[in-house]
């Protein structure tokens, strides 16, 4: 029995991936301009839906400034639990000194959406983006983009 | 008005009526004011809790941005012309909250020469910038500043703050909260797209698209004036909540005095009418 349960822990613990600085993990904060969702804390990996595609970050990645688009960010903790936030957009930075700043300006959390009210905005959207007025028409554009992200996430 | 009323009366001394019924109704007067004002800092002091709460979150979402400054080494340079945000708010009765930040604004304007634009945020600061610097006011905003801001007003003020045109340098003045009892004048620097792509710093990021460094100008400034807002905010109520308690503790004082004053003359009046009876009755044997 005993030897069964070994043969079984062995390849778990291979799976267990390493950095050259363990224990140094990713410090994200991901802040609202009314609310901070986290500060400075600990976390394994970030999925950012940037403007040029998905980035995963992990610890100690190169400084970099990202666009976000409107999409899924996903957060995993250090105990391998994934967090999800629907974001319309912001920016992500990428410190020196293994930090990841997130300043979003809308985040909430994809179960929090009412699928059925989306697909209403996104109608309304729609007719004013074939609006003649070019100003109406660029806003229902941006909405559209958002809507249309919002509702491949929303249940 | 009050205390030059005291003056005038406690000479003549109290010895008939109408000082009796005035002094009466000064003291109700005073005593509906410190009503006003010990109410104002109720206010005050719960909204204060809430005004921190958002300066607090506001002051993490600008967190980024400021390590951006830092760590690409932003700096302001000599530039042609600055732009100089002032940031308050529309309402009185809060210490002097308006003064400082429009002094500090003076004092700015003249030591980058009066090569600037100036636009204001909030109803107090404008006619008082309007008084001495009327001809470098190029926009104002009021309306805002009753609550705590929201990113939403705080975009459209941003959106026309833009299409000003383009300027090197832009700074936001604002009251920065430094405890529940001060505040001090303090600046934000924003930088123009020119700015980020030539700072000494950027290379130690990766930036993969040309406008990005745009974006980041834009975002900054509707970011730093989110700060400067609720910052700003945040130091007004508190202004107002000490202002009322130093108003109702006056009150309070002058209250007592005149309720002394009060007894004293009345106390006076019945002595007098005891005398004149006693007199009178005197006479009579």
């Amino acid at each position: 029995m005993f030897r069964s349960l070994r043969s079984v822990k062995t390849p778990i613990k291979s799976l267990v991936r390493t950095y050259a600085t363990e224990g140094e993990g990713l410090k994200l904060s991901l802040a609202l301009p009314h609310q901070t969702l986290y500060s400075n804390s600990e976390v394994e990996q970030v999925n950012v839906p940037s403007v040029n595609g998905d980035l995963g970050i992990l610890a100690n990645h190169i400084p970099i400034v990202e666009q976000l688009r409107p999409g899924l960010l996903e957060i995993i903790t250090k105990s391998g639990e994934t967090e999800t936030y629907f974001v319309s957009g912001g920016l992500a930075t990428v410190q020196p000194g293994n930090k990841l700043t997130i300043s979003a300006i809308e985040a909430f959390k994809p179960e929090q959406f009412d699928i059925s009210e989306v697909k209403n905005l996104i109608t309304d959207a729609q007719k004013r983006a074939s609006s003649s007025d070019e100003v109406v028409s660029a806003e229902a554009n941006i909405e559209l983009e958002v809507l249309e992200a919002l509702q491949t996430i929303a249940k | 008005m009050f205390r030059l009323g005291l003056k005038q009366m406690t000479p003549i001394g109290a010895r008939n009526y109408a000082t009796l019924r005035e002094i009466e109704m000064r003291l109700k007067s005073i005593k509906n004011i410190e009503k006003i004002t010990n109410t104002m800092k109720i206010v005050a002091s719960t909204r204060l809790n809430k005004a921190q709460r958002a300066m607090q979150a506001s002051r993490v979402f600008h967190e980024s941005d400021s390590e951006f400054i830092e760590n690409a080494e932003l700096e302001a340079k000599e530039a042609d012309k600055t732009l100089l945000i002032v940031v308050s708010s529309d309402k009185g009765l809060c210490g002097s909250i308006h003064t400082q930040v429009s002094k500090a604004a003076r004092k700015r304007i003249e030591a980058l020469g009066g090569n600037v634009d100036v636009v204001t945020v909030g109803d107090k600061v404008k006619t008082q910038m309007l008084r001495t610097h009327d001809d470098k006011l190029k926009l104002s905003f009021n309306g805002v500043g009753k609550e705590a801001p929201n990113f939403n007003e705080v975009a459209l003020i941003a959106d026309e703050i833009v299409k000003l045109g383009t300027y090197e340098n832009t700074e936001i003045l604002y009251n920065k909260f430094v405890s529940g009892v001060s505040f001090e004048p303090t600046t934000f620097g924003v930088f123009a797209k020119e700015a980020i792509d030539s700072a000494p710093g950027l290379s130690k990021y990766e930036i993969e698209t040309e406008e990005t460094s745009e974006i980041i100008s834009e975002f900054s400034l509707a970011n730093s004036l989110l700060t400067a807002m609720a910052e700003g905010y945040a130091s007004e109520v508190s202004a107002r909540r000490n202002a009322m308690d130093n108003a109702s503790k006056n009150a309070g004082e002058m209250i007592n005095s005149y309720s002394i004053l009060y007894n004293r003359t009345r106390q006076a009046v019945i002595t007098n009418e005891l005398v004149d009876i006693i007199t009178g009755a005197s006479s009579l044997d």
